[in-house]
């Protein structure tokens, strides 16, 4: 019992720097070397209280990266898992004021995302009623009448026989400037 | 009147960051985002950034802003777009359908999960009517593209069932106009040449285990009836002589194998991989044993911790990579998935890892008697007596009935990274995902807890390994074609 309350390691936090839920993702992300305990400790401020799971780890090379976790001794793993937690509140503030500030953007980010180019393929003709013959007469003069157009505005030499592509200026003049009373 | 000089144009966000995830890494910092887009900044860029202090001049920031790290210069488009495509499987229903035709099985692995039943337990043989029954419960999923996948035991112990689901599920997949992929998980000890004819003929993709050299195999995978190693390696060869030659007829897919790592494999990464290289096998898909179903009452003897495993693996990458440099043609399976994700945006299928799970709504395993599960893994714990994960039976339960169920939905829930505290905070979440069954195997709990969950262990050192060696050019390069393969 002794030897536990000598590994306890227990950190003061100020609510009016961290909310409590900011505390409580801290604590949760070292929740894998220790239990953590979070209890009021007088006004706005909470108590975290951390007792480590296990034995001190040695020291592990990744074979890859070649990135060396430290070895650890009981005090030294009570020290970083204060460390750590300390870390893991200031990188909380951080995300929080992210998450904050991002909700509506990303909403609509992922509504954008999900709804992106699902035009789909492209849908069914309605059945237009006419039987196969007539479909092809009715395409038969459609094609008629394009071409006889077509053949007309080209005699004109002109696309826009009513001036309809015009601008004002072009039509009646520049403007002079002057205001009518 | 004189103008004041300009001041030099910092990020005009003001200091809030867009929606991104970061992880410090020795000096650096990895931001990451919700389209898949990654970055590396120094210690000092990084406070820059959330001070808002970052120059709009350099470099830098012309990276970070194409990449969607700065708020005021998103482009919506091209981060819907790939986050669309990344997450392309939501848009689907399952399209894993897996057909455990028996549990029988001739072998006696080490780490057998299913706990196969002895060759005498006809009684585990699926029918040819839950056969079908399972094929058009299938065919009920809005995916186009549907995979049927023949598991056991070992599958060819009930022949006649498989083929005529074959036949069977080409018809009918035929009338529903759905894109049929049939493949067969099998130990080939059984194979003969009227029965690789009828595969090939089928165009069935097959997949075998080869767990390393003779002596490692054979300790593995216990086969009473002959030599285990021998006998896969026969038929190995036989259909990647087929897939060289191709036939005029149909197609002829390249057979892949499976790596089952046990305890007797943590020293001998390097034998392993030359026998697959050997094997002329361009993928190796290194696997961990899982606690799940009898493999956990197993654990003491084959079982081994997760660290074990991460340097297994990650000394095995290291002598992957070597292998390629000398222009030896092999990847690693579970990196080439992960930077599918990372390098191409891209859903690679890993049911595995995405977000949220395939469980039920990716794949569904169909158990000989008709029973369905959220997934292979959810069926082993079923097997070992906790029906925790049974969705439903294809002659009782409609497929609407299945995919609303609560086991369903709970699944989806709790693999849901979103609603993860440790994953939604996480710098790997765009690339990532969790396993309910294995947090309930391992936990007791389908959200578990990720910072001591092993799985999770696992990834983190996964992708923390290839993020490293993305940053070194000669690897990138070769990682890059795993990923384009």
């Amino acid at each position: 019992m002794k030897k536990q309350e000598h590994e306890k390691n227990i950190v003061k936090v100020g609510l009016k720097d961290y909310d409590l839920d900011t505390v409580r993702y801290a604590a949760y992300a070292v929740s894998d070397a220790a239990y953590v305990f979070i209890t009021p400790a007088g006004k706005g401020a909470v108590a975290v209280e951390f007792t480590p799971k296990h034995q001190p780890v040695t020291g592990h090379q990744s074979p890859v990266t070649g990135h060396r976790s430290p070895v650890t001794s009981h005090r030294s793993q009570a020290g970083n898992l204060a460390r750590r937690f300390r870390e893991e509140l200031k990188d909380e503030k951080i995300r929080a004021a992210v998450f904050d500030a991002n909700r509506d953007l990303r909403e609509f980010m992922i509504l954008k995302a999900l709804s992106y180019g699902t035009a789909g393929a492209p849908p069914e003709q309605e059945d237009s009623g006419l039987t196969p013959e007539q479909e092809k007469e009715l395409d038969a003069l459609i094609a008629q009448v394009e071409s006889e157009i077509k053949r007309e505005s080209a005699g004109s030499g002109t696309k826009d026989p009513l001036g309809i592509t015009r601008t004002w200026e072009e039509k009646y003049g520049a403007k002079t400037g002057r205001k009518k009373n | 009147m004189a103008q004041k000089p300009a001041a030099r144009k910092t990020n005009p966000s003001g200091g809030v960051l867009p929606q991104v995830l970061w992880k410090k890494t020795g000096g650096s910092y990895l931001l990451t985002n919700d389209a898949g887009h990654y970055a590396w900044l120094k210690e000092k860029d990084f406070a820059a950034i959330t001070a808002g202090r970052l120059a709009e001049t350099g470099p830098l920031f012309a990276e970070l802003a194409s990449k969607g790290f700065i708020r005021d210069r998103l482009d919506f488009n091209d981060l819907a777009a790939k986050w669309k495509k990344k997450n392309a499987y939501l848009n689907y229903g399952p399209g894993l359908h897996i057909l455990v035709l028996t549990l029988r099985c001739n072998h006696k692995c080490l780490y057998c999960q299913s706990a196969a039943a002895g060759l005498g337990a006809a009684y585990t043989d699926m029918s040819l009517a839950t056969a079908r029954k399972s094929v058009d419960f299938a065919l009920n999923s809005p995916a186009m593209g549907i995979t049927l996948e023949f598991q056991g035991g070992e599958p060819l112990l009930n022949w006649k069932a498989l083929k005529g689901t074959v036949e069977y599920a080409r018809k009918k997949a035929k009338t529903r106009g759905k894109d049929l992929k049939l493949a067969l998980v099998s130990n080939f000890s059984l194979m003969d040449a009227e029965k690789a004819g009828f595969l090939l003929a089928n165009e069935i993709s097959i997949c075998t285990s080869l767990d390393g050299p003779k002596d490692l195999h054979n300790k593995n995978r216990i086969f009473t009836g002959g030599n285990s190693h021998g006998e896969t390696l026969k038929w190995l060869k036989y259909f990647q002589k087929k897939h060289a030659a191709q036939s005029p007829d149909y197609r002829v897919f390249k057979p892949g194998a499976l790596l089952t790592v046990s305890k007797y494999s943590l020293s001998r990464h390097r034998e392993i991989i030359d026998e697959y290289a050997r094997a002329g096998l361009e993928d190796i898909f290194i696997r961990p044993l899982a606690p799940i179903g009898y493999a956990r009452n197993l654990w003491d003897t084959i079982g081994y911790e997760a660290k074990d495993f991460a340097v297994f693996y990650l000394k095995s990458l290291d002598y992957i990579l070597k292998l390629n440099r000398q222009g030896v043609v092999i990847r690693e399976k579970t990196a080439a998935m992960m930077l599918d994700k990372i390098i191409n945006f891209q859903d690679p299928g890993y049911l595995d890892a995405r977000c949220p799970c395939g469980a039920a709504i990716g794949q569904i395993a169909y158990n000989y008697n008709g029973d369905l599960y959220t997934c292979d893994e959810g069926r082993m714990v079923g097997w070992a007596g906790d029906d925790l994960f049974k969705i439903g039976n294809v002659f009782r339960d409609a497929y609407k009935k299945v995919m609303s169920n609560g086991v369903t939905r709970v699944c989806v829930v709790s693999s849901n990274l979103e609603a993860q505290p440790a994953c939604a905070r996480c710098a790997y979440k765009p690339y990532c995902g969790v396993c309910p069954v294995y947090n309930y195997a391992t936990q007791g709990s389908l959200w578990g807890n990720m910072p001591s969950n092993d799985r999770c262990g696992l990834f983190k050192g996964i992708f923390e390994t290839l993020f490293a060696l993305l940053k070194k050019p000669g690897n990138a390069a070769i990682l890059k074609r795993w990923a384009g393969k």
